[in-house]
């Protein structure tokens, strides 16, 4: 035993204190206390994380604009994988692949990091506070209208936010900006529907004839409108099993999916429609007087003509539609894309009015009972005025975000000649795409998955939802912020009083969803019960009632004779949306790339896809390289020899050929808007997509196509692999 | 287990696709996808690269057939000399077929890729010797060899992206063939919970990767062994029996309404994937 008392324990102690005196004395007066703060047991670990077990947070996916609820798996802290939030009625727990590639626009290596000053052609590192400060400081001599905004679709309270700071700067000048936005259908919509976006009941009509709406793959909501799909497909559905009728120039997804899929000749879709209207009214349909009159010349004979359709082909269609109620009639980016094309929009949404369609598969969306919030919707236009004012000097300071026109729209407006009248050009970016190359001041911004905010999709798939978007892990790179962070930060430099109450946007979000808590359906819940429930659902149902459809389509419709074969450039060139590259602003995610095409199997690239007659005619084959020149320019690509499209046509990606963004998206192929001709939609003004005429030429090169599609070409080879069955030999009702 | 013991006792030890006196046990992992809802999207796709760490491999090594997706989509066209493909396109989602009797795995030297007691067909990549015997001798080109060491390969998983990796599932290395395991973490967490509480795992309690993202809810996966699943509904209504290597209903004079059928089942594999059949309208 030690006899003066002093056990193990505290002789290690006393030894303890001893070493860290000694230890310490040479480093002034620290404390063994100092830095303890930095360290952290693992058992008191951040309270939302189990170790080795993942947890799931409620959000709002922001690939695109459809607005899918997310529930991403979060593990120690880092967000692994979306799935679908089940809650949501856009998407019932259902995710497309441009959604699942999201984790890497959040774990993107080639993201913005600090905010970036142009001194020459370089960007250089500054801090926020120089960033905001100088924002303040080119505002100084500016008047309102000299600034302007160019964004993407915005809603929720972002939205209210970006308003109140054009306000306070007396800025009218707000340009909403979509590259392939269907804004010729909505304007066609509201015509003849009374509403911009109806509500479409896919799942109702036993038949559904498309012209060019690829509602599975990239048109409006697309994982939505898959699901409404699925139920229409369903031999056990007490309509029976939907049939779908796709008219187009060039294979979409949907197309490929069609029971029958009409190639049709291009811009010739309102015609077809007029054709059917009166081949209804020759089948027995009633069909009202003035309708009946307008689409008397459309005689089978000439429709065939015109369309290239054969007349045997619209009976059948006619007779389909006749017996097989209620329908439904969709007109899609291919029908809407011409200097006619609201007349073809309008026309077709006739055929809906003829087939007694409207209030039975096409109803009235829920008002969002807060306009305020609601979507601000874009549109072509927006980028074609815009550049208009940036022509005649009149822009001073731009603001950028969440859009990028360098990029998307047509080369041949010249955009990025006219941005450099602007003296300062402030763009926020996730990444340096090729408009924030342009920028003076470029303000780096936080992912979608570590961002706050609310949103309001536009199509409002089952009554409104308010989306939440929340963070589902801490900031990756420190000095990045949320868009709406900044936009209040820059109010306050004009409006400090009335926005010092809140510290930042998640503060600003909190209180505004709080202040309408009652109309929210949390009338007397704690603001604390009430504000977590929101988050962990990550969306708000609003009550709201329906929207009335009214007017009805008028016959003026007047639909130019066929256009003459233009000798110098025979062919029209269709620019494709794909399912995965959309406008392109999402091409440096290295899933997309690698997911190939599902029509063409392509990956890694462009093409041009051209018809095996054309391709015949012209002497190409698959691999090889052309030149493909329109009025306003031309491309090099690789040819791909694909049968899915009219000899008329040929079609290239659009999105792809970026000249920055980052390394998986750097010159992957060419970007088709640098051949697009800007010619414009006459009734709204919006750029006619397919519109462009364009030669096709060789150039004597070759390369072996970088495919999924093996040496078959799509050829079974007398093998039972993807098997098929006429719908009169198979009994679907007893299936499961 | 003795090597004594393994040979006295092979056919119970061997699980191969089930005899009559030796049926499943408690699970058979099984899949059904209607390709009538089938939209060939590529959703499931890149749901797979997600949950399985599959790498990107770029261009060129695409060119040179070293993708590695373990789900793939395939695109046919109809072979009858039409002008226009006027019935769309046909697409099929194609991923490890889980054999019963897998002829991967006879041929493997190493005895890498085994049949699990749950009805998997298994790689056990650190046995793996890539000798791609296994590969060779896939007839649905479904097993996927790692040529290149990817995960120090520029570009593939630059640094941030890593934290994207699912830690439940390994970042395989240089020289080991891998391929679609029916989302093997997933299921093995699912009966894992449902034995802590003494239960069997429910229809629906586990969903792999590819069927939770489909938008159009084309594919189902289940327990056949539990008659009452979906899956195991299914293959039933459309007298698919897993363990017949010709089905009943194809052998009639009258063609068979049914949709259902199994991918090169004159090859006796025993596929344990379903597909139905696509529906095209004779009215249009």
């Amino acid at each position: 035993m030690i006899e003066n008392g002093i056990n193990r324990r505290d002789f290690l102690k006393v030894l303890g204190w001893g070493g860290a005196t000694i230890s310490l004395s040479g480093c002034g007066f620290t404390s063994i206390e100092n830095g303890k703060e930095t360290v952290v047991s693992y058992v008191e670990f951040n309270e939302y994380a189990l170790p080795g077990i993942g947890v799931y947070f409620n959000s709002t996916c922001a690939q695109c604009d459809a607005g899918c609820g997310i529930s991403g798996r979060v593990r120690e802290g880092r967000v692994l994988k979306l799935e679908g939030n089940a809650v949501s009625s856009v998407n019932h727990g259902k995710m497309c692949g441009l959604g699942q590639a999201g984790v890497q626009a959040h774990y993107n290596p080639d993201r913005v990091r600090e905010p970036l000053l142009r001194t020459g052609n370089q960007g250089e590192a500054i801090t926020w506070d120089k960033a905001l400060g100088l924002i303040n400081e080119k505002l100084g001599g500016v008047k309102g209208d000299e600034v302007a905004f160019l964004t993407g679709g915005v809603s929720g309270h972002l939205k209210v936010l970006l308003k109140n700071y054009q306000d306070a700067l007396g800025s009218k000048n707000h340009y909403v900006y979509e590259a392939v936005s269907p804004s010729v259908v909505r304007a066609a919509n509201k015509k003849s529907y009374g509403v911009e976006m109806p509500h479409l009941r896919l799942d109702r009509a036993k038949v559904i004839v498309s012209f060019g709406a690829d509602f599975l793959g990239a048109w409006v909501s697309p994982v939505h409108f898959s699901q409404q799909y699925a139920q229409f497909r369903k031999g056990t559905r007490p309509e029976g099993r939907g049939v779908l009728v796709q008219i187009e120039s060039k294979m979409t997804l949907t197309g490929a999916n069609a029971d029958r899929w009409i190639a049709i000749r291009p811009g010739t879709e309102g015609v077809l429609a007029m054709g059917i209207i009166n081949a209804l009214g020759k089948a027995g349909l009633a069909i009202p007087a003035d309708v009946a009159a307008a689409s008397k010349a459309y005689t089978a004979e000439r429709v065939s003509g015109e369309t290239d359709v054969s007349a045997e082909q619209i009976d059948k269609l006619a007779h389909l539609l006749k017996t097989r109620t209620p329908s439904l009639v969709l007109a899609g980016g291919a029908a809407e894309g011409y200097a006619h094309g609201s007349q073809n929009a309008a026309a077709i949404a006739m055929l809906n009015h003829v087939l007694g369609n409207v209030g039975k598969t096409i109803e009235a969306p829920s008002r969002v009972p807060f306009p305020q919030v609601e979507a601000a919707v874009g549109n072509r236009i927006a980028v074609q005025a815009l550049n208009d004012q940036l022509a005649k000097d009149k822009v001073k300071v731009l603001f950028v975000y969440g859009a990028n026109p360098v990029h998307t729209a047509p080369a041949a407006l010249k955009l990025k000649d006219n941005l450099k009248k602007a003296a300062f050009k402030v763009v926020l970016a996730n990444y340096m795409d090729e408009t924030a190359m342009e920028a003076d001041l470029v303000l780096p911004l936080d992912s979608w998955l570590e961002d706050w905010g609310t949103s309001v999709p536009e199509y409002r798939a089952e009554g409104v939802q308010l989306n939440i978007t929340q963070p589902l892990m801490e900031r990756l790179h420190p000095d990045t912020r949320g868009a709406g962070d900044i936009f209040l930060s820059l109010l306050k430099q004009r409006r400090a009083e009335e926005y010092k109450k809140h510290e930042d946007f998640y503060a600003y979000v909190r209180a505004s969803v709080l202040s309408i808590k009652n109309a929210l359906g949390g009338m007397g819940k704690d603001d604390d019960l009430f504000w977590d429930e929101t988050l962990s659902q990550g969306l708000i149902k609003l009550p709201g009632a329906s929207a009335a459809l009214s007017a009805k389509a008028g016959p003026n419709i007047s639909l130019p004779a066929s256009a003459a074969i233009d000798d110098a450039y025979p062919l029209r060139l269709i620019p494709y949306v794909t399912p995965n590259m959309r406008d392109g602003r999402n091409a440096n995610q290295p899933w997309l790339q690698e997911s190939p095409d599902p029509l063409t199997t392509i990956v890694w690239d462009s093409w041009v896809e051209i018809h095996p007659v054309t391709a015949a005619r012209l002497g190409v084959e698959e691999g090889d390289i052309v030149e493909v020149t329109s009025r306003s320019g031309t491309i090099k690509t690789q040819v791909y020899v694909f049968p899915g499209i009219h000899p008329d046509a040929i079609s290239i990606p659009y999105g792809y050929g970026h000249q920055a963004l980052g390394r998986y998206a750097k010159e992957v192929g060419v970007n088709v808007a640098n051949i697009m001709d800007q010619i414009t939609d006459k009734e709204t003004g919006e750029l006619a997509f397919n519109e462009t005429r364009v030669k096709v030429s060789k150039t004597g090169k070759r390369v072996i196509i970088v495919k999924e599609e093996g040496p078959a070409g799509g050829q079974q080879m007398g093998k039972k692999i993807a098997v098929r069955k006429s719908s009169d030999k198979v009994d679907l009702s007893k299936e499961v | 287990m003795s090597v004594t013991n393994l040979l006295e006792n092979w056919s119970k030890v061997r699980q191969a696709h089930p005899v009559g006196d030796a049926p499943h046990a408690e699970y058979k992992w099984a899949m059904a996808i209607d390709l009538d809802a089938c939209s060939g999207c590529n959703a499931c796709s890149v749901a797979c690269y997600a949950e399985n760490n599959l790498p990107v491999v770029g261009k060129d090594k695409y060119g040179h057939g070293q993708a590695m997706h373990w789900m793939r989509i395939e695109r046919y066209w109809d072979e009858d000399g039409r002008e226009t493909p006027n019935q769309g396109a046909q697409f099929l989602p194609m991923m490890c077929q889980q054999c019963e009797a897998a002829p991967c795995e006879t041929v493997c030297p190493v005895g890498a890729t085994n049949h699990t007691a749950d009805g998997l067909n298994s790689q056990v990549y650190n046995r793996c010797i890539g000798s791609r015997y296994c590969s060779a001798n896939c007839p649905y080109k479904v097993r996927y060899f790692n040529w290149w060491d990817y995960p120090t390969t520029d570009n593939v998983w630059p640094a941030e992206m890593t934290q994207q990796l699912n830690p439940d599932v390994t970042v395989r290395g240089k020289g080991v063939m891998e391929k679609c395991t029916f989302c093997v973490q997933r299921t093995y967490a699912a009966k894992n919970t449902a034995r802590n509480e003494g239960r069997l795992v429910r229809d629906g309690e586990v969903q792999t990767a590819c069927q939770q993202a489909c938008p159009t809810n084309a594919i189902s996966f289940g327990n056949m062994a539990d008659a009452e699943s979906k899956v195991a509904k299914q293959w039933e209504k459309q007298k698919v029996e897993l363990a017949e290597e010709e089905q009943n209903k194809d052998n009639q004079v009258e063609p068979s309404a049914l949709r259902g059928y199994r991918i090169f089942e004159e090859l006796r594999p025993y596929p344990s994937v379903m597909y139905l059949e696509r529906v095209r309208e004779s009215a249009v």
